[in-house]
């Protein structure tokens, strides 16, 4: 055997299994679930081939183009509320620019250690017309009728779960910043400080370049956590009322597990696997540039 | 040589109990037939908690050599639960089911067993709606526990008279009774609508027979001369919107928990209370004797051009247990055990004496709760219609009920709501085809 083919062999025998545990659990569903979404099928009887039948459906149902709506903000609360958040929340406490940095690092961070569905529960406990915070506004406004009407505005009703979403998730990004600022070198840090630089240029010239990868990978983070929100705010709203809190992935569930239809189901599966990646696709784009900026 | 053979001996003894015990368990095993089953119940309800250990534990005293692995679900957790159970072909040996559309793909399926040749002899045991066909070839896929009054409403006569009014017998009555009912801090009509089907069950069934008779509804499941497009449609949703306008229901009915308007009626925070009959197994349990003395069952009073039934409820033969087709021989006689325990004489009751109204014919215990005798001779008394959601596809309830609960919020007239439905039935519902 020459040490070409052994070198062949021995790649196929060390990444076979692997590749072949990956084509079973990732490879295979996504291409079953593709193929699925040019049928019709309830789970009893033979898929019959529709083409884009489910697709056109999907893009002119109104529901569903408020539930994307949705998942765009819950994306945007993620990509412009948790990421610059936690960097900043991450910068405070690593410059120690506070008092009790560890304290407030664990109370951030605390968050995203309970269940998503207990924090659902939780808050709804304090918002729902039965909750903490309705019977506090009824006996302060002498007003037993009250509740919280934001839930039941279409335009509206989604801001205080997008609320909760930063509240729960900006901790594990201020995590994950703190870990890469503390690979900075603080003699870097400490030359600029010696060479005059403000706390800005610091920030400008020194952190956020050697950052950059670290963001670009939260995003993606971000991006692809966003688009499967499904826990939290079905344990919270069920999506309703009325679907004003509804979101794809719960849209995908309920045609697909309450109303079987797979076909459908799986076609608003690929979108959303479609979107997932046209975002991705976006924010390399925009970070690939950034890269240059500071290279440059 | 004394050691050697008192080795041996004990060796031999040894073997023989290891033999014996080893035979004992396995004649115990082959004697015992282990099922599995799905069971809807609502285990942090204490009442329904406490009902359930008794009808389980009393089966398991009674029939040791059945074994039964239980999991439970409640609301719409167990329907995704049993939903997913069948798609991927898990279905267990024994599940509770419903007799109309709300499981109908399950029980359509085949995967369920036709129970009447085991029900055999026994169908004049049960009232007569429990019993009847669940299949298109008559088949009895569930036996029901009960017969269902998916409407009552309740009313707390103490508070009434604390306020000088009398029930009211029209639903402008009921409107002109709002103000004086929340002068007092009080809610009108508790009633919550959180979840998929509280409203279209517990109101706007019994509302559709009365604003359009039984000869209508009739005719409007099946698409004959009649769509819930027609204005007794519209009618029966313009009493609701009417209710949601004049601030009768409970404040932010729409975010409501199931379960959440029981607590403000037993709590006496609300006049009116509307849910379904099974209610009374809460009442027997969460209302004290004298309030039990002054809480009634009723129905929604007339409503504007009335062509149904004065006093009508909406009512569906009961949900039960049912089981896999696969099941034969000895572990399908030990399901139909537990489904005639359940259902029938010693499980109905055990249940009655909870609350339950059973489908299973019995007389009335003198010793019985006074809220189930109430619920008992209101079940007689009362006539009524369908349930919307046991004669029409589920799906369509995903249409329905968004709008009915953006009707309520003021986004959609009565109207818009009836057309949105009739355009997804007429294109969708099996009935319709």
């Amino acid at each position: 055997m020459t040490e070409k083919s052994l070198k062949r062999v021995s790649y196929t025998v060390l990444t076979g299994p692997a590749i072949l545990i990956y084509a079973f659990i990732i490879i295979f569903p996504i291409v079953f679930s593709l193929s699925l979404s040019f049928t019709e099928w309830s789970g009893l009887d033979t898929p019959k081939l529709v083409g884009l039948e489910q697709y056109v459906r999907i893009l002119t149902d109104p529901v569903f183009l408020h539930g994307l709506r949705n998942i765009l903000l819950v994306v945007a609360v993620s990509i412009f509320g948790q990421i610059p958040l936690g960097f900043v929340l991450a910068y405070i406490i690593y410059r120690r620019l506070i008092v009790g940095g560890r304290f407030f690092e664990t109370m951030i961070f605390l968050p995203i250690t309970i269940s998503a569905v207990v924090v659902a529960i939780l808050w709804n406990q304090i918002f729902s017309p039965a909750g903490i915070y309705t019977a506090l506004m009824r006996m302060i406004r002498d007003d037993p009728r009250y509740v919280l009407g934001i839930f039941e505005s279409k335009t509206f009703a989604m801001v205080p779960i997008l609320f909760i979403i930063l509240w729960m998730y900006t901790g594990m990004y201020m995590v994950i910043y703190i870990a890469n600022l503390q690979r900075i070198s603080p003699s870097v840090i400490e030359a600029a400080i010696i060479d005059g630089a403000t706390e800005g240029q610091i920030l400008g010239r020194v952190i956020l370049p050697s950052m950059v990868n670290i963001i670009f990978t939260t995003a993606v983070f971000a991006i692809s956590g966003s688009l499967k929100s499904f826990d939290l705010i079905y344990a919270m709203t069920g999506g309703g009322p009325a679907h004003y809190t509804e979101v794809i992935a719960i849209y995908m569930y309920v045609n697909t597990f309450k109303y079987y239809n797979y076909g459908f189901g799986s076609a608003v599966s690929v979108v959303i696997v479609i979107l997932s990646l046209g975002l991705i696709g976006l924010i390399q784009i925009i970070f690939r540039r950034f890269e240059r900026m500071y290279e440059a | 040589m004394k050691k050697a053979i008192a080795l041996v001996a004990v060796l031999l003894l040894s073997a023989a109990f290891v033999f014996a015990g080893g035979q004992e368990e396995a004649v115990e095993e082959v004697g015992k037939v282990k099922l599995t089953m799905l069971a809807y119940k609502d285990l942090a309800d204490p009442v329904e908690a406490a009902n359930w250990q008794i009808v389980v534990d009393t089966f398991f005293a009674t029939h040791p050599n059945i074994e039964i692995d239980i999991e439970y679900g409640f609301d719409e957790p167990f329907h995704n639960k049993l939903q997913a159970m069948f798609v991927a072909d898990q279905l267990p040996d024994i599940m509770f089911l419903w007799p109309g559309k709300r499981t109908g793909q399950v029980t359509g399926s085949g995967k369920i067993k036709d129970l009447r040749p085991w029900l055999k002899g026994h169908e004049d045991e049960f009232a007569a709606i429990a019993v009847a066909a669940q299949g298109r070839g008559g088949e009895i896929y569930e036996l029901p526990e009960q017969v269902t009054d998916c409407h009552v409403m309740y009313t707390n006569e103490k508070l009434m008279k604390e306020l000088g009014l009398t029930f009211p017998k029209t639903h402008a009555d009921l409107l002109a009774q709002g103000a004086k009912i929340r002068a007092q801090n009080l809610i009108p009509v508790a009633m919550t609508n959180k979840t998929q089907w509280q409203m279209q069950s517990c109101l706007l069934s019994a509302l559709t027979e009365r604003a359009g008779g039984m000869d209508w509804y009739d005719r409007v499941i099946v698409g004959d001369n009649a769509s819930f497009a027609d204005p007794e449609f519209v009618n029966a949703l313009s009493v609701i919107d009417e209710l949601a306008k004049e601030e009768m229901f409970s404040p932010g009915i729409n975010q409501l928990d199931y379960g959440q308007a029981l607590t403000s009626f037993v709590t006496e925070e609300a006049v009116y209370y509307i849910d379904g009959g099974w209610r009374a197994n809460n009442m027997v349990g969460e209302l004290t004797d004298e309030q039990k003395e002054y809480v009634e069952y009723k129905t929604y009073p007339d409503i504007p051009n009335q062509k149904g039934t004065s006093g009508s409820t909406a009512s569906v033969a009961g949900t039960g247990y049912g089981m896999h087709s696969r099941l034969e021989g000895a572990e399908a006689d030990a399901a139909w055990e537990w489904i005639w325990f359940y259902s029938g004489p010693v499980g109905s009751a055990i249940r009655q004496g909870f609350g339950a109204n059973p489908a299973y014919k019995m007389p009335t215990p003198g010793k019985l709760d006074i809220m189930v005798k109430k619920l008992i001779k209101f079940v007689a008394e009362t006539p009524a219609g369908y349930v919307i959601d046991a004669v029409m596809d589920a799906e369509g309830m995903g249409v329905l009920h968004p709008a009915i609960q953006e009707m309520m919020m003021g986004k959609k007239t009565p109207q818009q709501v009836a057309e949105e439905y009739e355009a997804w039935v007429a294109a969708n519902d099996t009935s319709r085809k």
